[in-house]
């Protein structure tokens, strides 16, 4: 039977997240944005540790499972107030913490998982490089056994979190002539192991208080695999990353909906031509338009969550679908909200001039807008094909 | 929160999309080319016992649920039914039928119900005015009580199967001096005197309904046939067209549906530059937005769809959304379709042109997408 609400848990986790976030998280979103690239680690750490300290940290990271759809609420009400530490939030947690969730061995999940969750830990993702991003098959990091340990020899380029990682999860090559699916292993790399180097902090346009650094790796030291069994680390990225839509379409719709509020907000009080702005169609109907962006973001966003908590055959699609929308969708929302408040939105230290930056990584992260449709066209003309 | 049909929703959607593939969408493509409204099809809609859904057994109906009624819409859709026909089931039993028994007494029900259930009697619903569209309550048709009547001065344009109804449910003013609380609504039957309609016109898409202008000259109604009370019709209206705004746009979900199995079939099979061109990413592009389309369209319908039958109030902030994405984003999805196709998509042979056609009333009929932006821009600033 169709049912569109919300449990009562969920409304209440999504209000608990929106009212610590507003109290907490809200006032230190400019500072993360403005800070320099060399303080933003501390003061992220910050928000990641006064998150957990309300339990609100690692919503839908069960003991046992993911619950995607706590995670999708509450990403969504984090990343509206802070989208920087969102997406730290999000590496430590849903990516790495996801990591070990789903794929990790008893001891792994026992060493990291309680840690990550209290962020006495924070946890990093590295997987991609410079010549290698969409098509992870193409890496050049590569792993040799030495006895009982690894060594990992190669670069990952953008990496977040990786100037505040205590471990770092890395796909690397064991077998080359396996081929990537077979041949590939993502192993579990703490700070400090040695030949672990971690690049000086990249700056970036938009998310500036999201930590992000190269990693660099020179025979640095691995001494486990994820999960324990090497050569599946292709089919662990690619699951994660497949399910990491429904939380980078969080990403997209938080951002949406924070300048869609802002835009209303001024929209109600900007007065030109003797009445408040929003009155002009003009300016009204772009309203109409975010309205629906945010709307069907979240909506679609929601239906993917609850397909993987389900198991629906679908899933991955239907999150593709997701993220495809609400990426395309912040990119036009946030737009659109610049041209509500015009001149006054532009200046440099505004909040919709740091929304909009912000708002263009999301039809980057996680699947770009064009590996998304590529991926949903497949699936649709593979059902005709010829064999 | 749950996106499971229930198995006899599985069920109903499964038998009508067959019974509509093998025994209806053959007519359509002859029917569409010719503008005519096929009374053949219209005898199968009542055989499968879809121009009733919603009323209850005893009425001749199926007391189906409004998800199932969309259900209809979109299974007849996916069959390859052209929009014209699924339109006139959307006048005949959502404008019309539905609000007859939603407002109507249990006279009027028996009267009229079961003829219109089955489909032996053709409903229509007339708001429109040539000067009262998107602004609905300026109508100027007038009702005026004498006796053991009402009589009806005035005229209604763009009414979806009046050419062919035996049946209307008319909205005129009873006092216009109280603006639009004076409206008020009406049945009239066909032959009633005074009542007449026009020549069809000829329609851009959606071409298989019939479509006039209909004319009254103190026309004769009588005092039984107001319907829901006098001074009531505008709140009538007003739900009857935000509900509508779930089952009359579930039949261009349907379309989409069957507009991207053609284009999926069609790109694997065309050959060009020696390789099929499902290859090319210019049209796996365009095949992923149909399917984002559907995807979005399908959650924004049933959503409007299932709080009804959930018993939650309408939401007209969602109504509104679902209507102009659907609307809006339709005629994108179509126009991908006819692109896929190239130049076989421009011809009547191939479905995406037809479909191209009807898709553009989703961003018109019952409310335009401009109207839609008026409505969530006006609640978001209140």
């Amino acid at each position: 039977m169709i049912d569109y609400e919300l449990t009562e848990r969920e409304k209440k986790l999504k209000q608990d997240m929106a009212d610590f976030a507003a109290k907490a998280i809200v006032p230190r979103a400019k500072k993360l944005d403005e800070s320099p690239k060399g303080e933003v680690g501390q003061l992220v750490k910050d928000n990641l540790k006064q998150l957990a300290g309300v339990d609100l940290l690692s919503s839908g990271l069960e003991d046992d499972k993911m619950d995607m759809i706590s995670s999708y609420l509450a990403g969504e009400e984090l990343a509206k107030a802070c989208a920087s530490t969102y997406m730290s939030v999000r590496s430590s947690i849903f990516l790495t913490g996801g990591a070990f969730l789903l794929f990790g061995t008893a001891d792994q999940k026992r060493k990291y998982l309680p840690a990550l969750r209290k962020a006495d830990l924070v946890g990093a993702f590295a997987y991609t490089e410079a010549d290698a991003g969409s098509d992870l098959g193409s890496i050049a990091a590569s792993a040799a056994a030495a006895g009982d340990t690894w060594l990992l020899t190669g670069v990952k380029d953008i990496v977040l979190n990786a100037p505040i990682a205590d471990v770092i999860l890395v796909l690397a090559w064991t077998d080359k002539s396996a081929g990537p699916e077979k041949g590939m292993s993502v192993f579990v790399v703490e700070k400090g192991a040695s030949g672990l180097s971690i690049g000086e902090p990249l700056d970036t346009m938009g998310l500036r208080g999201a930590p992000l650094a190269s990693v660099k790796l020179e025979k640095c030291v691995a001494k486990e695999i994820l999960g324990g069994t090497a050569g599946k680390g292709l089919a662990q990225v690619g699951k994660l990353l497949e399910m990491g839509r429904v939380t980078a379409a969080a990403l997209c719709v938080g951002v949406g909906i924070a300048c869609m509020e802002r835009a209303t907000a001024h929209a109600k009080t900007h007065k030109a031509f003797g009445k408040p702005i929003g009155a002009f169609q003009e300016v009204g109907f772009k309203l109409a338009d975010m309205f629906t962006l945010n709307d069907l973001g979240h909506t679609l966003s929601l239906r993917a969550a609850w397909a993987y908590n389900i198991g629906e055959i679908e899933a991955p699609i239907l999150a593709a679908c997701a993220k495809l929308f609400a990426g395309e969708g912040v990119t036009q929302v946030a737009n659109l909200a610049m041209q509500v408040f015009a001149g006054h939105g532009y200046l440099k230290g505004t909040d919709i001039e740091r929304l909009y930056r912000d708002a263009r990584f999301g039809e980057i992260c996680e699947g770009t807008t064009e590996i998304l449709r590529t991926v949903i066209a497949k699936h649709e003309l593979d059902r005709f094909a010829r064999s | 929160m749950d996106f499971t049909l229930t198995d006899e929703q599985k069920m109903f959607r499964d038998t009508i999309y067959r019974f509509a593939k093998e025994e209806i969408a053959p007519l359509c493509e002859e029917a569409d080319l010719k503008g005519d409204f096929s009374f053949e099809v219209w005898r199968k809609f009542g055989e499968m016992g879809i121009l009733g859904l919603p009323f209850p057994e005893e009425l001749g109906g199926s007391g189906a649920d409004i998800v199932s009624c969309c259900l209809a819409g979109e299974a007849l859709g996916h069959a390859g039914v052209d929009g014209g026909h699924t339109l006139a089931i959307g006048a005949h039993t959502y404008l019309c039928a539905a609000t007859l028994y939603h407002f109507g007494n249990e006279q009027q029900w028996k009267k009229y119900i079961p003829k219109l259930a089955s489909g032996e009697w053709i409903g229509c619903m007339g708001l429109t005015e040539p000067g009262a569209g998107s602004d609905a309550a300026g109508l100027r048709t007038t009702a005026v009580k004498k006796g053991d009547r009402y009589i009806l001065n005035g005229s209604k344009t763009f009414i979806t199967n009046a050419p062919v109804s035996q049946v209307m449910v008319v909205y005129a003013s009873l006092d216009k001096s109280k603006k639009h609380e004076g409206i008020t609504a009406f049945i009239v039957e066909r032959d009633s005197p005074g009542f007449s309609t026009g020549q069809p016109f000829h329609k851009m898409g959606c071409k298989c309904s019939t479509t006039s202008e209909v004319f009254f000259e103190d026309c004769e109604v009588p005092l039984e046939n107001c319907l829901g009370g006098e001074f009531k019709g505008w709140q009538m209206a007003l739900s009857s067209v935000e509900w509508d705004r779930c089952t009359l746009l579930a039949p261009f979900l349907g379309a989409a549906l069957f507009a991207l199995d053609e284009c999926a079939k069609y790109a694997n099979d065309r050959v060009q530059f020696g390789r099929s061109i499902r290859e090319f990413q210019a049209i796996q592009h365009r095949i992923a937005n149909m399917r984002l389309f559907i995807e979005a369209a399908r959650l924004a319908i049933y959503r409007v769809a299932s709080s009804k039958d959930n018993g939650q109030m309408l939401n007209p902030l969602l109504a509104a959304v679902n209507k102009m994405y659907v609307g809006d984003k339709g005629c994108d999805m179509a126009t991908d379709g006819v692109m896929i196709h190239g130049g076989y998509g421009f011809m009547h042979e191939y479905p995406v042109e037809r479909n191209y056609r009807d898709a553009r009333l989703g961003t018109i009929g019952g409310g335009t997408s401009d109207i839609m932006r008026m409505i969530v821009s006006r609640i978001m600033l209140m």
